[in-house]
């Protein structure tokens, strides 16, 4: 059976490509589509119904855990449920590189760019440049 | 020893955030700050405990034997006694709380962002990448890495676009120095010191130095692997290996602080890690004993005034 971290990111796959709503039997269809076929273990053809597709209740499974991690959310489209992706990739990965930015505010490379190319003279002068800035660290507003 | 944790508090860690010495010897560097972060603590409660419980004993261990065999003794204790005891024990607990909450923070973030990461990245598939590498599609070039018992190394599509193959390699190495050298819990301290007294300007201070000197040593890792010219080369692209990151606690971990303008410090934190890569300095060692020695001597200092 394909790991569970490998299912939820099918699954989330299958949401962002579709952009609407879809129930869990159309999950499926759509995993079956990209080729779960090729999983060979006995434990994976209990999870699979006879044609081959991932089982609905295993995707239910994967569908709540997404649901409390916050990724997806439910609706009640008569009388089945519809899952659709709570935000798309690039919102998530936005948010993700804004919360590892945080820690990493946008530097000024100009500075690095002169300390590669200096020549040792230019590196000297740098170096005396930099022991007076060391004695009192840059404070507001970028160097 | 009230004076001497007022003198750890303030007028020390100045002293050491300003000295040029740090970048040559980073290791007993660290253990000079860990040591002022423990003393000052030590001194701090010890203070109160050491004045409040005097009158039961001559030493605190003796105090403290007394006070359990006879737990009524501490009615007689003055008014201003009662001040201090009291004083100490909340001071003790606030510390131990915030310690207690900063980790757990950190902790949730960590794993929230984990978990959107394992969904909304792909899987890594440089040489050299460990298993536990990603890509996120983004045009930035960026590079971090995320710390803890499931770790996660991280690098942006921009990244891997903009980077040769050495400067990847480079990257990696430092991102997995921060890594396995644990710098997360050598960090979480201080961010837990600078949350619970955040109006003293010495946590911050010892936060901001603490984060350069663990940068500079995953720079010594990848250095001392592939030479300094690709880590060069990566960070002039990146604008900056980042260090272990935004999860542990918000603005806590990062170069610049919450205070002045994102870029200026940093920029120098940059700049000075460069040049140490271009020219690294000759190993300080009688300097690195010698604060080794000053370190210790700092906790001995209270704990013995405690004991004795």
């Amino acid at each position: 059976m394909p790991r569970l971290g490998d299912l939820e990111r099918a699954v989330m796959e299958a949401l962002w490509s579709a952009d609407v709503p879809l129930t869990a039997k159309e999950i499926v269809a759509a995993l079956g589509d990209r080729g779960q076929r090729a999983e060979s273990s006995s434990d994976a053809a209990a999870d699979r119904g006879g044609d081959g597709a991932l089982a609905v209740t295993t995707v239910l499974t994967v569908l709540s855990r997404l649901e409390r991690k916050g990724v997806v959310r439910r609706q009640r489209a008569g009388r089945a449920h519809t899952y659709r992706a709570t935000a798309s990739r690039e919102d998530h990965v936005a948010e993700l590189m804004r919360e590892a930015l945080g820690a990493a505010p946008d530097r000024d490379a100009a500075l690095a760019r002169f300390v590669s190319a200096a020549s040792p003279d230019e590196a000297d002068a740098l170096r005396r440049a930099l022991r007076a800035l060391t004695r009192r660290p840059a404070r507001g507003g970028p160097s | 020893m009230l004076g001497f944790a007022l003198v750890l508090l303030w007028p020390t860690p100045r002293l050491l955030g300003s000295a040029r010495w740090p970048p040559l010897s980073p290791v007993p560097a660290l253990m000079l700050w860990q040591a002022i972060g423990l003393a000052t603590g030590l001194a701090a409660v010890g203070a109160g405990a050491v004045y409040a419980l005097g009158a039961l004993g001559d030493s605190l261990p003796h105090a403290l034997l007394a006070w359990w065999r006879n737990p009524s003794a501490v009615r007689n204790l003055s008014a201003g006694r009662w001040v201090a005891l009291v004083g100490s024990a909340l001071l003790a607990g606030y510390l131990l709380a915030v310690a207690a909450a900063t980790t757990a923070r950190t902790l949730r973030t960590r794993r929230r962002h984990r978990q959107l990461l394992d969904l909304a990245a792909g899987p890594l598939s440089a040489s050299a990448a460990p298993r536990y590498g990603r890509v996120l599609d983004s045009a930035i070039a960026m590079a971090y890495c995320l710390p803890g018992l499931r770790p996660r190394l991280v690098v942006t599509s921009g990244a891997l676009n903009t980077l040769s193959e050495p400067e990847l390699g480079a990257v990696l190495l430092h991102e997995r120095a921060h890594l396995s050298q644990r710098h997360d819990l050598v960090v979480l301290p201080f961010v837990a010191w600078s949350a619970a007294l955040p109006f003293l300007p010495g946590t911050r201070e010892a936060r901001v130095a603490v984060a350069l000197l663990i940068e500079m040593l995953a720079d010594d890792v990848a250095r001392t692997q592939v030479g300094a010219e690709p880590l060069t080369g990566a960070l002039h692209h990146l604008g900056a290996a980042v260090a272990p990151d935004a999860a542990l606690g918000g603005p806590g971990a990062n170069l610049s602080g919450p205070g002045p303008a994102p870029g200026s410090v940093g920029d120098h934190a940059l700049a000075l890690r460069l040049l140490r890569l271009a020219a690294p300095p000759p190993p300080a060692r009688a300097l690195g004993w010698l604060a080794a020695a000053v370190a210790i001597a700092l906790v001995a200092a209270p704990t013995a005034m405690l004991l004795a």
